[in-house]
């Protein structure tokens, strides 16, 4: 397969997206609504790049095409990158406080401000319902019809399955939800509006809530499995910690046959 | 006569055929059966009719016959039939075998033709057609220029059978194209036969049919046909009409493109809109099954095809391939990113065929008649014909077929009967939503509707829309009319289709208020030119030709509105006013009567005035006036 790519011949494997073969050459193509462990939604269009197969030359995005045979690649032409500037600058107005969008603009020269704001606090990348229904509880979906759409919960209603994961504010680009722990209850909201409660469970040894309760069968039904695993973590990670230092050391005491020293109360 | 009844009293004797010989012997006893000459009543029941009245009419007239059946020579059979076509007349009714034409018949109306036409042979006269302008009616079918004019090859049984009983299909010729592809050709001879035709898909694209069918047929794994019945661009009814009007037609060419791929599964999406067609496809489906047209085994072959009607729930983008396969599979009914074409991996995830519900109703009479028949019709690149629905500012609003390659001209005027009120035609918007608008005076009165030529001027063939504009349409408003309607139907997940459009939307509507700036026709430009070439799907990348087809050519009407704050065809309100032309204005008085607003005054036969503090802009002054006295400032 020989492709072409910003002028340069480079060999790709049959079947990589735009994308990768652009980084393995060290081709830099903007995006924003991919990450490598998702399925592409190809939903920004910032990576829409010019392709010439056949003799026809048509715009593609980077992140989801599959090269397939020769091609040639276009990635940085004055046409896409004032496409892209525009781009920038319509989410810019959705989401004015974003540093990812900042840089982009600085990159691409995009007048910030051109669009007045209408701020939705999101560039709707749709990452977080993806990574929530691929890693997560599946409770965050693309939601509302049309222009309108958002990310939410079923019928807007403040989800229980969610596992507490946390993956959504993890991979949200432009940080807006927010994930937190209060008393024995972890919320994750999303637009100012609570979008999962889930209770904590508290650890066996200290008492204190720490991790939510994962109603399992739910993912292992996504994995294909049907035993569920023991998955027994009943500890918090300090006591976790602090209890296998005490049976490191006992076993350690043991065979020296050292009496231990009493110590106080932990923590 | 009951129609239903009478299918029953027929069908009863048959059971499923289990040869093409016992369908064909079917088909000539009922032909033996049905004598030419007798008399008929067709009553339209498409949507359009049926929307003012003509069920009712249907129920009167069947009564009137039965209680004047002792006065009557032969009986006639009263039949409920699909469109036709002629929708601004309705409620319509067609008279066999003489081919007359009533319009705008009332149920009151039912009685007096019995009495006058049935029995006494005699026109009931102020049910005829008179065309605009002209001294004499017009008494038969064949003699009207709306109908003359047109080439039915897809609407030829609409609107003349009754979907509803498949036996009056099959005294038409339904099915014979199946059961010659089922004896006498094989899987390639069909796609063979269809490439020949040099057919085209009419749902938009004017993808070629026959190598869409090679393609899907060659893929490994289990072929779905898929039929495109949504139909959401806003005016266009001709799916509607072949639906409702010839249900087997359809059904007939996905059964025949289920053979030529290997397929033993289709599916018609039809928007649930579409109360009717779901019903007559339904019925229709049922009484193809009942005979063993469709289904298990059919004539006896062993080819087996099981099709079923799901419904959409009336979004646009749902007629987009992808976003409609995802809404067939249950899911929400967005596009979906991949690059895959349907034909390799489709409807779950496995090969699809979807074309659109003319696409299959012409495929019938192609394997009869053959290719090379087909090609007679219609231009070089665009062979065959294509209805269109003919709505706006022209004298006869409905459906019209014509090959393609017919001239604007002859369709608006010489079909359409031209424009009414003696005003001018501006443009034609074609392709629905997307498509763009044509100008007329300027240039393209003479073009030649194809898909090329329409592509090459900056509109397209789309499904079939088309919607005559005149003097008194502001293309300003027009663009923001339908960059609005996509707003509204886009499917949000791309950035440039839900972003963009939304701000060209904002621009456009303060255009329309008044509030134009500097700037704004090369930001739409802007705007136009990335949605078009960054959105993922086929309504992003053709959303912006309305406006850029409207900045093309009337490009001094958004400046007009943005320079001087006029809007000079007097439609967005804060931009223009009405004022009487003294010289012109006889004093008759007609203005100031009508203006809901009393804000005409005058003495009688001295020019009037308007008072612009009290004017709605309703612009019954300027209709109504007959002197043309009042002006658009
Ligand atoms: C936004 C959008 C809406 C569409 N709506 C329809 C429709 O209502 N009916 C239809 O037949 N095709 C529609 N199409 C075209 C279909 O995607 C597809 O091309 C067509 O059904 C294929 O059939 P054909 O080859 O017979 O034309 C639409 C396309 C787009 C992008
Ligand atoms: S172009 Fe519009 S309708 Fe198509 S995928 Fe993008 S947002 Fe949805
Ligand atoms: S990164 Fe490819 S479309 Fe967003």
């Amino acid at each position: 397969m020989k492709i072409i790519l910003d002028g340069k011949e480079v060999t790709a494997e049959a079947g990589r997206t735009i994308l990768e073969v652009a980084r393995q050459n060290g081709v830099d193509i903007p995006t924003l609504c991919h990450v490598p462990a998702l399925e592409p939604a190809a939903m920004c269009r910032l990576c829409t790049v010019e392709l010439i197969e056949n003799r026809r030359a048509r715009m593609v995005t980077a992140c989801n095409y599959p090269l397939r045979g020769d091609a040639e690649v276009r990635t940085d032409t004055p046409f896409l990158r004032q496409g892209r500037k525009l781009i920038i600058e319509l989410l810019y107005s959705r989401c004015p406080d974003s540093t990812v969008l900042k840089e982009l603009a600085a990159r691409y020269g995009a007048e910030l401000g051109r669009f007045p704001e209408d701020n939705k606090d999101c560039v709707m990348c749709g990452l977080c319902a993806r990574v929530c229904e691929r890693v997560g509880g599946n409770v965050l979906a693309l939601c509302g019809r049309g222009v309108e759409i958002r990310v939410d919960t079923s019928f807007g209603r403040t989800a229980r399955h969610c596992i507490g994961c946390g993956a959504c504010a993890r991979i949200c680009p432009v940080n807006k939800i927010q994930i937190g722990d209060e008393g024995a209850e972890r919320t994750v909201i999303i637009y100012g509006k609570e979008a999962s409660r889930i209770p904590l469970r508290p650890c066996t040894s200290c008492g204190k809530p720490f991790g939510p309760v994962i109603d399992l069968s739910l993912i292992m039904e996504r994995a294909g499995e049907t035993k569920v695993p023991a998955f027994n973590l009943s500890v918090c990670p300090a006591c976790s910690r602090r209890n296998h230092a005490r049976r490191l050391a006992e076993r350690h005491f043991e065979q020296y046959e050292i009496e231990p020293r009493e110590t106080g109360e932990d923590d | 006569m009951n129609t239903a009844t009478s299918a029953a009293a027929v069908l009863s004797g048959v059971k499923r055929f289990v040869g093409g010989q016992e369908l064909e012997q079917h088909r000539q006893a009922l032909i033996d059966r049905t004598d030419p000459n007798a008399p008929r009543i067709l009553v339209c029941c498409g949507t359009g009719c049926k929307a003012v009245g003509s069920l009712d009419l249907l129920e009167t007239m069947q009564n009137s016959v039965a209680a004047s059946g002792a006065a009557i020579k032969v009986m006639p059979e009263v039949k409920r039939t699909g469109c036709h076509g002629f929708c601004s007349r309705g409620p319509l009714l067609t008279l066999q075998p003489e081919g007359l034409f009533y319009q705008r018949v009332k149920p009151e109306d039912a009685e007096e033709i019995v009495k006058q036409t049935v029995i006494g042979g005699e026109l009931v006269k102020r049910l005829l057609y008179k065309p605009q302008g002209a001294k004499e009616s017009i008494a038969k079918v064949g003699d009207i220029p709306f109908f003359a004019k047109q080439t039915k090859l897809v609407l030829k049984r609409v609107g003349r059978i009754d979907p509803f009983d498949i036996n009056d299909s099959l005294v038409h010729g339904a099915y014979k194209a199946l059961n010659k592809v089922l004896n006498e050709m094989s899987p390639d001879q069909v796609i063979e036969e269809i490439k020949n035709s040099k057919l085209r898909g009419r749902g938009g694209a004017g993808f070629p049919t026959g190598l869409k069918w090679e393609s899907c047929s060659r893929q490994p794994g289990r072929h779905y046909v898929i039929c495109n019945g949504d139909e959401g661009d806003p005016g266009a009814f001709m799916d509607a009409s072949v639906m409702e009007g010839d249900p087997h037609a359809v059904l007939e060419g996905m059964a025949i493109a289920a053979y030529a791929m290997g397929s033993d599964r289709g599916f018609l999406y039809v928007r649930m809109e579409y109360p009717l067609a779901v019903q007559t496809l339904t019925r229709a489906i049922r009484q193809a099954e009942e005979l063993g047209l469709i289904g298990d085994n059919i004539l006896g072959t062993g080819f087996k095809f099981k099709v079923s009607v799901s419904t959409g729930a009336g979004a646009f983008v749902c007629g987009e391939s992808s976003a409609l396969m995802s809404s067939l599979e249950g899911k929400v009914g967005r596009p979906r990113p991949k690059y895959i074409r349907s034909t390799e991996k489709g409807f779950r995830d496995s090969p699809s065929n979807l074309n659109n519900v003319e696409t299959y109703a012409n495929v019938p009479e192609i394997i009869l008649r053959g290719g090379a028949w087909y090609t007679g019709y219609g231009t070089e690149r665009s062979a065959g014909t294509k209805v269109f629905s003919l709505t706006g500012n022209v004298h006869n609003v409905g459906l019209v077929e014509v090959p393609m390659g017919t001239s604007l001209r002859e369709i608006v005027y010489g079909i359409g009967g031209g424009i009414p009120n003696k005003k001018e035609l501006k443009a034609v918007q074609t392709g629905g939503p997307s498509g763009g608008c044509i100008p007329i005076p300027k240039k393209f009165l003479d073009i030649n509707v194809g898909f090329g030529k329409l592509a090459e001027i900056g509109s397209m063939m789309g499904s079939g829309g088309m919607i005559v504009m005149d003097e008194n349409i502001c293309m300003v408003e027009v663009s923001r009319y339908f960059i609005n309607f996509l707003v509204e139907e886009s499917c949000g997940q791309c950035t440039p289709c839900r972003e963009g459009l939304t701000r060209m939307k904002d621009i456009l509507t303060r255009l329309t208020l008044g509030e134009g700036r500097e700037g704004d026709v090369e930001l739409l430009e802007e705007i136009g030119k990335f949605t078009n070439s960054f959105s993922l799907c086929g309504l992003g990348t053709s959303a912006a030709n309305p406006v850029l087809s409207t900045i093309k050519y009337f490009r001094e009407e958004y400046d007009a509105h943005i320079r001087d704050k006029k809007c000079p065809a007097g439609v967005c309100k804060p931009l223009y006013y009405y004022e009487i032309d003294p010289e012109k204005c006889t004093g008759c008085g007609l203005c100031r009567a009508k203006c809901p607003a009393k804000a005409v005054a005058g003495e009688k036969k001295k020019p009037h005035t308007i008072d612009q503090e009290l004017c709605i802009k309703c612009m019954e002054c300027y209709k109504n006036c007959k002197f043309d006295s009042i002006k658009i400032m």
